[in-house]
């Protein structure tokens, strides 16, 4: 593995919350086309260090490279357009929009015609408008919800709504894509069809994946040959396969101080 | 020099008068997260009703005052209950929260304006000889304002940080769903909020009455809070109470040595200066939503 | 005859500028009770163009329109560039119009030209009738309806309900937001400009906190995201009061009830999220066909 075909870069990232030190001297580093797992128990900072790859929050120290290239101190749009797209733990979907409407602004979050062919509509506007129509439609079939295509996000199952997000983070056309909890709430079965559909969109869409899980059998299963990482109050506790993180002696002890989780955990 | 510090004198009283609004603003919106833009509505109201206690009903000023804060308490408290609850209660966007308090801002100045008329009225108290430190004059009721508005913030101050129900205001503050967890209950906390907001309003009425005049459209001054409290930094206490008083001075030294009508102009440009370079006020945190 | 033609005249006014505060407020999100300030910059430039500058009224209209746009970038501009949304925004556009009031109001000349401060700037060539202002009326849905159904409007959506999730997704909010504004200003400069060449006269008292609750009363009573809504009520909110004098001083407070009433029972106003487009109108038909027991 030569280092230009290194994607992601963190580097020594910490920051404070007034006090509290939310993530702590984390590095990791990310080859494309690489999917990896962030685990940890609650509160250990696994969703703030997605914060800090998309600029939602800045980082007291340390530096994030894409690429080779810092993209601290950018805004969260131009993290986007760099490559970089995501889903969120508590379900941000544009909840009066169909779920048509919203892969589709993934995809013209920058508009493709110019404002004064928006108000007249040019013919060269319109191609564009049907292209994306096309292409937004594809992408919610790629992920089993064409037949909602027109329902209110909001109205959708739980389920299906996570399912939404991924779709309209594949909308932004990212390098990168940032899962935070995917499988939150979902039984077995919709936690193998979501495992399918991830394995799906990686290895047709090429992407690198970082993904935050609470459920161990996925995160094993989409792990078996990269890595997982596993953060405790804020530091990396340790990183492996999933056979040497689930027989680390650290994590067993860390994951133990959450009930729920050391069952999920013993379970896989 | 004797001008100087007559409208430095006169400015920290208007600016108290600021800070008793500003920090009503700031309170709702550190644990609500909306501006409560009825508050000029309860201001006027404040003022009217303190009004009629001494011209129509006789009272002594101590007791109309009395009146009108227990009233605009009423108020305040059937506002939060009839037109924020409801939209509290079912996680309502921010802008729905807005809308609704500007309809109770449109009715209440409304309704003064039906019952009072438009008209302009001086506040009936009498005058009294301004005191004399030197050759400076300081004007008897600027003194009264100010140290009244400023001994209520001081017991403010006192209930959030001393008492137990401060805590759960501050709590609240932080996270108001935890702090539903934890126990507290948002109702109540929401009463004591709306009923701080019906003494703070009621003051700065009475006083800000006695000062200009009484009239429906008085609340209007509260825009001036407003800005006190995002150049302070929006949604904390001291910070507005920064903002308050400097703006107070600020812009009263300009009415002294400009021109009093370019005044308000002047608020205007300074909250536009402050928002260019200190996007989150003098003392602000940049707050961040959680996502 | 002369007196429906003034309600509808003043009606389409209202329109156009309510127009601009559905784009802003409806689709945005963004709190607007300043609209007021925009149509007194707009009317006051397009009348001194024509009065002064001997410029025709179509191209003034348009200069006013575009002044009132790029003067609100003195507001957009801060309050946009700060991350706490709406309040700032809200409270700026308060104080902007209130400030524009005020210099209106203490301004008796500019160079030569006599805007006569409290008086009012007089004799302004008469220029709207009815045929001017249902032309404009039209031209505005029409722009309106493209804009918010383009890709740029729909971006403008996404902020609305949920301005963090937009920027996410690469939405640039900064941007978007300015151009909601502009547009949106542009709109109430134009009815700005439309008013004084009707009344011949403009005065600073046309534009007060008052005018900016009606506009927000039109966009809260239409419906959120929606162009329809906005346009109805707007004639409604001032054909009613014209026809029933009675009413008048009880306006404002009936309108004050409504608000909360709205917000709480029906935060989508009348036709809220309802788009005045084919789709709409085809799946209502398709309602309408089906038989009564699966409706």
């Amino acid at each position: 593995m030569t280092a230009s075909n290194e994607i992601l870069s963190l580097r020594n990232l910490t920051v404070d919350f007034g006090g509290v030190r939310a993530v702590n001297d984390v590095s990791l580093s990310l080859q494309r086309g690489e999917m990896v797992a962030l685990i940890g128990p609650n509160g250990a900072g696994k969703t703030t260090i997605f914060n800090l790859i998309t600029s939602a929050v800045q980082p007291t120290a340390g530096e994030i490279l894409l690429n080779g290239k810092s993209i601290l101190r950018k805004s969260p749009d131009q993290i986007c357009r760099l490559g970089i797209s995501r889903t969120f733990q508590n379900i941000r979907l544009f909840p009066q929009m169909t779920a048509y409407e919203n892969v589709e602004l993934g995809l013209h979050s920058t508009p493709h015609y110019s404002l004064a062919e928006a108000f007249v509509r040019t013919p060269r506007a319109r191609q564009i408008e049907n292209d994306t129509r096309k292409k937004a439609l594809e992408l919610l079939e790629m992920v089993n919800l064409q037949e909602y295509a027109h329902a209110r996000a909001a109205s959708l199952p739980y389920g299906l709504q996570r399912r939404l997000e991924i779709a309209r983070a594949m909308a932004t056309s990212p390098q990168l894509l940032l899962l935070d909890e995917p499988a939150a709430g979902m039984n077995e079965d919709e936690c193998n069809e979501l495992i399918e559909l991830i394995r799906k969109i990686h290895q047709q869409m090429q992407y690198t994946i970082i993904i935050i899980e609470h459920h161990m059998a996925v995160v094993m299963e989409l792990c078996r040959d990269s890595r997982i990482y596993v953060l405790n109050l804020g530091s990396l506790l340790a990183v492996g396969s999933p056979q040497e993180i689930q027989n680390n002696p650290d994590v067993i002890r860390a994951y133990l101080g959450e009930r729920k989780n050391a069952r999920d955990f013993s379970a896989s | 020099m004797e001008l100087f510090i007559q409208q430095l004198v006169s400015g920290v009283s208007i600016g108290a008068i600021y800070a008793l609004l500003a920090v009503g603003y700031a309170l709702v919106y550190s644990v609500y997260n909306f501006t409560n833009w009825a508050f000029d509505a309860f201001m006027a109201f404040g003022a009217f009703m303190a009004f009629v206690g001494i011209s129509s009903l006789f009272m002594p000023f101590w007791l109309a005052m009395i009146l009108s804060i227990l009233l605009t308490i009423l108020l305040s408290v059937g506002a939060e209950s009839m037109a924020y609850r409801p939209l509290r209660e079912r996680k309502a966007p921010r802008l729905f929260m807005m809308i609704s308090a500007m309809g109770v801002n449109l009715a209440v100045v409304n309704i003064i304006n039906l019952i009072f008329g438009g008209t302009f009225r001086k506040f009936p108290v009498e005058s009294v000889q301004p005191i004399f430190v030197g050759n400076v004059s300081i004007g008897r009721m600027d003194l009264i304002a100010g140290l009244i508005s400023f001994g209520v913030l001081a017991l403010l101050w006192l209930f959030l940080y001393r008492t137990r129900w401060g805590l759960g205001i501050r709590a609240s503050a932080i996270d108001i769903q935890t702090a539903a967890l934890m126990g507290i209950n948002n109702n109540a906390v929401a009463i004591i909020i709306f009923v701080i907001t019906g003494v703070l309003s009621a003051i700065a009425g009475v006083f800000y009455g006695i000062k200009y005049a009484v009239y429906p459209m008085m609340g209007i001054v509260t825009i001036k809070a407003m800005i006190a409290s995002i150049v302070g930094g929006l949604g904390s206490l001291p910070a507005a109470i920064v903002g308050s008083m400097l703006l107070g001075v600020l812009e009263t030294l300009v009415s002294g040595y400009i021109s009093s009508s370019y005044r308000d102009l002047f608020s205007f440009l300074f909250l536009i200066v402050i928002l260019l370079f200190f996007p989150n006020g003098l003392m602000g945190k940049n707050v961040d939503e959680k996502l | 005859m002369g007196y429906i033609n003034a309600i509808i005249i003043l009606a389409g006014i209202n329109i156009i500028a309510a127009l601009g505060v559905a784009i802003l407020t409806g689709y945005t999100g963004l709190f607007s009770i300043g609209h007021a300030g925009f149509m007194a910059l707009g009317g006051y430039f397009s009348a001194i163009l024509v009065k002064e500058f001997g410029v025709h009224f179509v191209p003034a209209l348009l200069a006013g329109g575009l002044f009132a746009g790029l003067t609100s970038f003195i507001i957009g501009y801060p309050a946009f560039r700060s991350r706490l949304r709406g309040d700032y925004f809200a409270i700026a556009t308060l104080g902007f119009s209130e400030a524009i009031r005020l210099i209106l109001n203490n301004t008796r000349e500019i160079g030569f030209i006599k805007t006569g401060a409290a008086f009012g700037y007089m004799n302004i060539p008469g220029h709207t009738n009815l045929w001017v202002v249902i032309g404009a009326v039209v031209l505005a849905i029409y722009f309106a309806h493209m804009f918010v159904t383009s890709q740029y409007g729909k971006n403008c959506i996404a902020i609305g309900q949920d301005e963090v999730a937009a920027q996410m997704m690469g939405v640039d909010l900064l941007k978007t937001k300015l151009l909601a504004l502009f547009i949106s200003a542009f709109y109430a400069g134009v009815a700005g400009g439309l008013l004084g060449f009707y009344f011949a006269y403009l005065s600073p008292s046309f534009f007060t906190i008052t005018k900016s609750s009606d506009l927000l009363a039109a966009v809260v009573f239409g419906g959120i995201q929606s162009l329809i809504g906005p346009v109805v009520t707007a004639f409604i909110l001032i054909a009613v009061p014209e026809v029933l004098r009675a009413l008048a001083e009880w306006r404002l407070i009936i309108y004050g009830f409504l608000f909360v009433v709205v917000m709480i029972y029906r935060p989508q106003g009348l036709f809220g999220y309802v788009e005045m487009n084919l789709h709409f109108a085809r799946a209502w038909w398709q309602r309408l066909r089906r038989p009564v027991a699966e409706r």
